[in-house]
């Protein structure tokens, strides 16, 4: 690991990391014609062999394991999410899932995961929070026949909203949904990239139990155990397709 | 060029649903506010439809969308046709390896934002955002995804705001939209 870690260092970031994530996502155009990042890295790095691990090896992922195995599909959607060290803060693993957006069949399926679990479940609303929620919300929303509402950050949304204070690790923030997009008695599913310590999931529930709503579920593509959000959501179940520690 | 209005019957449907907020987000903007569309599952069905009855088949493999409305529309597009999402984002919130495209607003400058790596060259891509007004962010977009060699096949929005003349700023990128607003 270690002289990994100083061959990262010594390589040109920017070609480093999309040779990497090239050779992670792309393993069918291998020994075809490489892309031009990949050229830049050799070019750089003649008298090394590079065979540095791609940065989200460093975490354990451990897929959502069930009596009988775990869904096939959760060990490629879980392989393409990548982790990035120290960002946006030190400290921090930072969970990204843009690298799973990039892979169709990763995506396709964990749409599919959701959708396979609501869509007999009379949910009227899919509530996403901005703005990793807003990749996933929508498509699952669509398959089951449910509205989209979006749930933002403060000023965003025209006209009237209303808002739910919430606390961060150091100060509040404000999360808001428009007045009118629900109604009393709609069973909704409330949908974000990630749940870490659950403060964000629970300003949405709080919102939307506010105007009469029945939170049926939270679903996140990624838990991160550690934090506790589970525990912070108290009677509110959590559906996650991956759990990372 | 818009999409044939007078014959589609699903464009009214997608019409009637935007609604326009007065004076926000400051005094003198007529807001064009898609939410209500979301709120109609038929009629937000019918607008991703539109779009994917357009681009399936022309060997697209990547739709960017801008933050944040873009990635509304821009992943079920994405996911029907078996491209790939790319979000471009406001500055800092991407983790990781990035390349910036810096663009003037009415007042001041922004910044948008894209993964190194998440686009190869030769690529054939679309942007998608809810809006387009000025072009400015749109134009923003097309740079990132042509700096790293991509062809830009189109720009698809549901709403063009023509008084504001974005279409031009194109530099003869192509624009698709829904509907018109004035």
């Amino acid at each position: 690991m270690m002289q990994a870690i100083s061959l990262l260092n010594i390589l040109k970031p920017s070609s480093r990391f999309a040779a990497s994530l090239q050779r992670r996502l792309c393993p069918s155009i291998a020994g075809a014609t490489a892309p031009v990042s990949v050229h830049l890295l050799r070019n750089l790095s003649q008298s090394y062999r590079v065979s540095v691990p791609p940065p989200w090896c460093c975490v354990q992922h451990q897929e959502m394991a069930s009596d009988d195995g775990q869904d096939p599909r959760i060990s490629r959607i879980s392989s393409v999410i990548r982790v990035i060290p120290d960002f946006p803060k030190p400290g921090i693993m930072f969970q990204d899932i843009t690298t799973l957006l990039l892979d169709t069949k990763a995506f396709r399926d964990t749409i599919d995961l959701f959708v396979e679990r609501y869509k007999d479940k009379n949910i009227s609303v899919v509530a996403g929070i901005e703005a990793r929620g807003f990749i996933f919300g929508p498509p699952i929303a669509l398959a089951i026949g449910a509205k989209f509402v979006p749930m933002r950050k403060p000023h965003k949304l025209p006209g009237e909203v209303i808002s739910e204070e919430y606390a961060l690790e150091y100060g509040t923030d404000v999360m808001e949904m428009h007045v009118g997009a629900v109604e009393a008695g709609e069973r909704a599913l409330v949908v974000d990239d990630l749940i870490a310590t659950g403060g964000t999931l629970c300003a949405a529930i709080r919102l939307l139990e506010r105007v009469g709503v029945h939170v049926v579920e939270c679903a996140c593509v990624i838990e991160l155990p550690e934090l506790q959000g589970r525990k912070r959501l108290g009677d509110k179940p959590l559906f996650v397709l991956v759990s990372s520690t | 060029m818009s999409a044939c209005k007078d014959k589609d019957p699903r464009i009214n449907g997608i019409k009637t649903t935007i609604r326009v907020v007065p004076d926000f987000p400051k005094p003198g903007i007529m807001f064009q506010d898609i939410t209500p569309l979301f709120l109609q599952p038929k009629a937000f069905k019918d607008s991703i439809d539109i779009f994917i009855e357009r681009y399936q088949g022309k060997n697209i493999s990547v739709v960017a969308g801008i933050e944040a409305r873009g990635f509304i529309f821009g992943p079920s597009i994405a996911l029907a046709i078996g491209a790939k999402f790319v979000p471009l984002r406001k500055p800092k919130k991407l983790p990781g390896e990035v390349i910036s495209e810096e663009y003037i607003l009415e007042y001041g400058r922004d910044c948008l934002e894209m993964h190194v790596g998440a686009v190869e060259p030769g690529e054939r891509a679309l942007v998608v955002d809810d809006l387009i007004a000025t072009g400015g962010t749109l134009c923003a977009a097309m740079n990132l995804l042509e700096r790293v060699g991509a062809e830009v096949v189109e720009c698809a929005c549901v709403i063009e705001l023509p008084d504001l003349k974005g279409r031009e700023r194109l530099n003869g990128k192509p624009l698709y939209v829904l509907v018109e607003a004035y």
